[in-house]
């Protein structure tokens, strides 16, 4: 019987250490925080995107829920950005759309896509670690490789089991209230009150749980020594190596190919708005 | 062999010891059963015999517990968590990891087991567990029985000589409660450990249980021997303390039958030969369907036993509460299907069903917690989802399964009051009412305290007030009884029969199927959102079929009656049946 059990198989991005995840998109992370044109976080963001379906098999349905969010952001900044941006800065580019109680200069469409494109590529970034990680091999990786204390790394991943949890608790609290007509007036008094009302038992349940948690842990001599053994082993394989340096050399690539096309803008740590 | 001696300990901040100069000793291999009322210190007990007390929390102690002579306080962890193994009772509180393997190494590697070890381990556990299959699950993805199971099995992959159940089942339905007490009984049969069991279906496992310890106020040790000796000597010290006992032990103390029977096989045993004839001549008779379950003579005012309300499912003068065809979708599934339930004026309802299976989410359409299709749920005739949530909350109280969730203010009194706050009463009536409802609920010693330092039936009683305060007619109580002892359970379950006697509508939703039985006229039957039964309870009970696909199980004393041949639900059925039958059980079979 026990035969017909195995290992489930981790393939793509998910067979790999996190972190080397983490240490391929870094040098990305750090171009697209810097860039001030519209092409570079573009292409990056396209570059993640590649990676994510090609390598990570990740269906796009479930990209565009991950990133349609994000998507919106974009759209916010490029709608929003030419209403507030200061003058000075787009005052000589052409006139894109003039609505009479505010001028629309093409500079100023071009800033808020940059500003929203950046964070879109951000986050596409993000999503290669996101989307592919088991929260256990992170976990792992932190503590075997990372030289994290385990004490931290596993108290850690216990929090995180929380999370649902007390937001499972926090809606029920929350029907428990309105059903009882607290904040149905609306007065912002009367918000401040449910808020406080809600924060109380949420507080005690969270502090019980925790309290369990910890009693349940110790129970199965957690922090009885000052290491531990573990049952599976991250590793950095061939793979890891290939997926950092493969991801590196594209994104080297894609910086001189901006450059080589005069599309790369000048580089800073701030933008002035 | 575990020696507690002199045992006090004290929680920062109590006045009173949780726990003072408690001794026992307990055998290796003995099968331990803890009673006691809620608040008695079963848990302390526990956490102390695990040594969780003193070494994990920060408590007053003295006095000193020995495991195999090993002073708890000198040992360390790792040395007592491989004697020693508590299962606690909130099966998502104690995980750690999120997946099945991951929280069955948990343990192992933190006492660095070389890897081949903890994967043999883990294998042997997880078969002895009739788990093997799950290994790669995911946590979320188990039942709550299935999580007490990994629980049980992630301790038992350390070898522990000692394994304490703090209420197991307490969390769980009865089909999960059924697969955790499956495995002690494996254990147990094994033999290899000392079980020390808190818990309170005590039906299901006092064949099992070689020892009864029952602790009273501080864990003062009030009896303690073999169960025969505890449930026949001191039924009337357990009963006053308000401790559950086995529903045989009751059934034979209400029959006056000595020696009294203590699991089912007994009374099976010592009834059967007395019983069979009798049967015969009541089945030849046919027994009524419909009629209400007998009660306590004089225990109802207002409502004579056997005159039952008319039929549930049938839709005749308007009901209290009418569901048509209501489906109720989450983003992530649909908890309800096409729903239909009739619920008549002065009914008192029990919705009973697994975990999951919406008895929860149709409660709340009732209630206007969740907002039903226009068109699907009435009120007295109106449609709840187009009703106002204050018109709404005049005509239907709701009770959350923890009291806490609907404290909206600092005192008792302010509770009571802040549901009359958008009321045009007079100031004068208000306070009269407040008053009047303290008395009631017997909080009045409490208006001025804070309802979160309240005990768990006392915050119990006070939610229950909070939502009479203007007189609703409708009253819907989630899991009423949940994490009480029988003596608040008991007096909970009498406010509500007399709230239903004064012609109000009680509505429970509830999994355990004795509650339902003693206490409901009507009862539904829900399994994986949809209404699989309803009707008189008498009539719903006799439905074996319906129960199974619901996974549920008769009451405990119904499967007696069942095995005897007879038709009885409750102690006052069997009661009313022997004495009608001229039946003496009064003497044990020698």
């Amino acid at each position: 019987m026990n035969a017909t059990v195995t290992v489930p198989e981790k393939s793509g991005l998910a067979g790999l250490n996190p972190l080397s995840k983490i240490a391929a998109v870094l040098p990305a992370m750090l171009f697209v925080a810097l860039t001030t044109d519209v092409w570079s976080p573009l292409a990056i963001a396209g570059l993640a995107l590649v990676v994510l379906m090609g390598v990570g098999r990740i269906s796009p349905m479930r990209l565009a829920r991950a990133l349609g969010p994000v998507a919106l952001v974009v759209l916010g900044f490029l709608l929003l950005y030419p209403l507030v941006v200061r003058r000075e800065l787009v005052a000589g580019t052409p006139v894109f759309l003039d609505l009479g109680w505010a001028v629309i200069h093409e500079a100023a469409l071009e800033l808020g896509l940059t500003a929203g494109l950046r964070i879109f590529a951000f986050v596409a970034l993000t999503m290669i670690f996101n989307l592919t990680t088991d929260a256990h091999d992170f976990a792992r990786a932190l503590v075997q490789q990372a030289r994290v204390p385990y004490r931290v790394g596993y108290a850690a991943m216990a929090a995180l089991r929380f999370a649902p949890l007390l937001r499972h608790e926090l809606s029920v609290i929350r029907a428990a209230h309105r059903l009882r007509g607290l904040g149905e007036a609306g007065s912002l008094r009367d918000r401040l009150d449910m808020l406080w009302r809600t924060a109380v038992p949420l507080l005690a349940s969270a502090i019980r749980r925790a309290e369990r948690a910890a009693l349940a842990m110790d129970g199965r001599a957690f922090g009885a020594y000052p290491t531990r053994t573990h049952l599976r082993r991250m590793t950095f394989t061939g793979r890891d190596v290939a997926f950092v340096a493969g991801f590196w050399l594209l994104t080297a690539l894609l910086v001189i190919a901006l450059a080589q096309l005069g599309l790369l803008g000048p580089l800073a740590f701030v933008q002035r708005v | 062999m575990i020696h507690v001696e002199d045992l006090t300990v004290r929680y920062p901040g109590r006045k009173e010891p949780a726990l003072s100069r408690v001794n026992l000793t307990l055998r290796d291999d003995e099968t331990v059963l803890l009673l006691g009322p809620s608040g008695c210190g079963k848990s302390t007990l526990a956490l102390a015999l695990s040594g969780l007390i003193p070494n994990s929390l920060d408590v007053q102690f003295s006095g000193r517990v020995l495991i195999d002579g090993v002073d708890t306080r000198e040992a360390d962890i790792a040395t007592l968590s491989r004697r020693v193994g508590v299962v606690f009772q909130d099966p998502d509180a104690q995980f750690v990891m999120l997946d099945v393997e991951s929280e069955m190494a948990f343990a192992l590697e933190n006492l660095r087991m070389p890897p081949a070890e903890i994967d043999r381990r883990i294998d042997d556990a997880l078969s002895a567990a009739n788990m093997t299959d799950r290994r790669y699950d995911k946590v979320w993805q188990l039942s709550g029985g299935q999580k007490q199971r990994v629980a049980l099995a992630a301790l038992l992959a350390m070898h522990p000589q000692v394994i304490v159940f703090d209420e197991p089942t307490a969390n769980l339905d009865p089909a999960g409660a059924r697969d955790v007490f499956a495995q002690i009984a494996a254990l147990k049969r094994a033999g290899q450990h000392t079980l020390v069991i808190i818990e309170h279906r005590l039906d299901a496992i006092m064949h099992l249980v070689d020892r009864v310890v029952v602790m009273g106020e501080q864990g003062r040790i009030v009896a303690d021997g073999a169960p025969q000796h505890v449930f026949d000597d001191c039924f009337g010290e357990l009963r006053r303390l308000g401790v559950w006992m086995p529903q045989v032990s009751a059934l034979a103390h209400r029959l006056g039958a000595r020696p009294a029977p203590i699991t089912l096989d007994e009374a099976h045993e010592s009834w059967r030969a007395r019983v069979s004839q009798f049967a015969f001549e009541q089945t030849t008779r046919a027994p009524t369907p419909g009629k209400t379950p007998g009660r306590a003579p004089g225990k109802t005012p207002g409502k004579a036993p056997g005159k039952a309300p008319g039929k549930i499912c049938s839709t005749q003068e308007s009901p209290a509460v009418h569901v048509h065809q209501l489906t109720y979708r989450y983003p992530s599934r649909v908890a309800l299907e096409r729903v239909d339930l009739s619920v008549p004026r002065h009914d008192f309802l029990a919705i009973v069903g697994a975990n999951g299976a919406g008895k929860t989410t149709l409660a709340g359409c009732m209630a206007g917690v969740l907002t039903p299709p226009v068109g699907t749920v009435f009120i007295n005739g109106a449609d709840v989802a187009t009703l106002s949530p204050q018109a709404l909350a005049r005509q239907v109280g709701f009770v959350f399964q923890n009291p806490e969730h609907q404290f909206v203010t600092d005192t008792v009194a302010d509770e009571l009051r802040f549901s009359l706050r958008r009321s045009d009463l007079p100031r004068a009536e208000i306070e009269r009412r407040v008053e009047a409802m303290l008395a009631r609920f017997r909080l009045d010693r409490y208006a001025g305290v804070n309802p979160f330092t309240l005990s768990h039936g006392e915050k119990r009683r006070l939610s229950v007030a909070t939502m009479l305060m203007r007189d609703q007619e409708i009253l819907i109580l989630d899991e009423p009884t949940f994490g009480q002892d029988q003596h608040t359970a008991g007096e909970l379950m009498a406010m509500l029969r007399a709230l239903h006697a004064e012609g109000r509508t009680i509505v429970i939703i509830t999994h355990d199927m004795a509650l339902a039985a003693e206490h409901a006229c009507h009862v539904a039957v829900m399994g994986e959102g949809r209404m699989l039964d309803c009707g008189p309870t008498r009539d719903v009970f006799a439905r074996a079929d319906t129960l199974a696909q619901a996974r549920l199980d008769l009451p405990p004393l119904a499967r007696l009656a069942q095995r005897l041949g007879f038709n009885a639900l409750t102690v006052e059925d069997f009661y009313a049946v022997t004495q009608g039958a001229a039946l003496n059980m009064a003497q044990g079979v020698s």
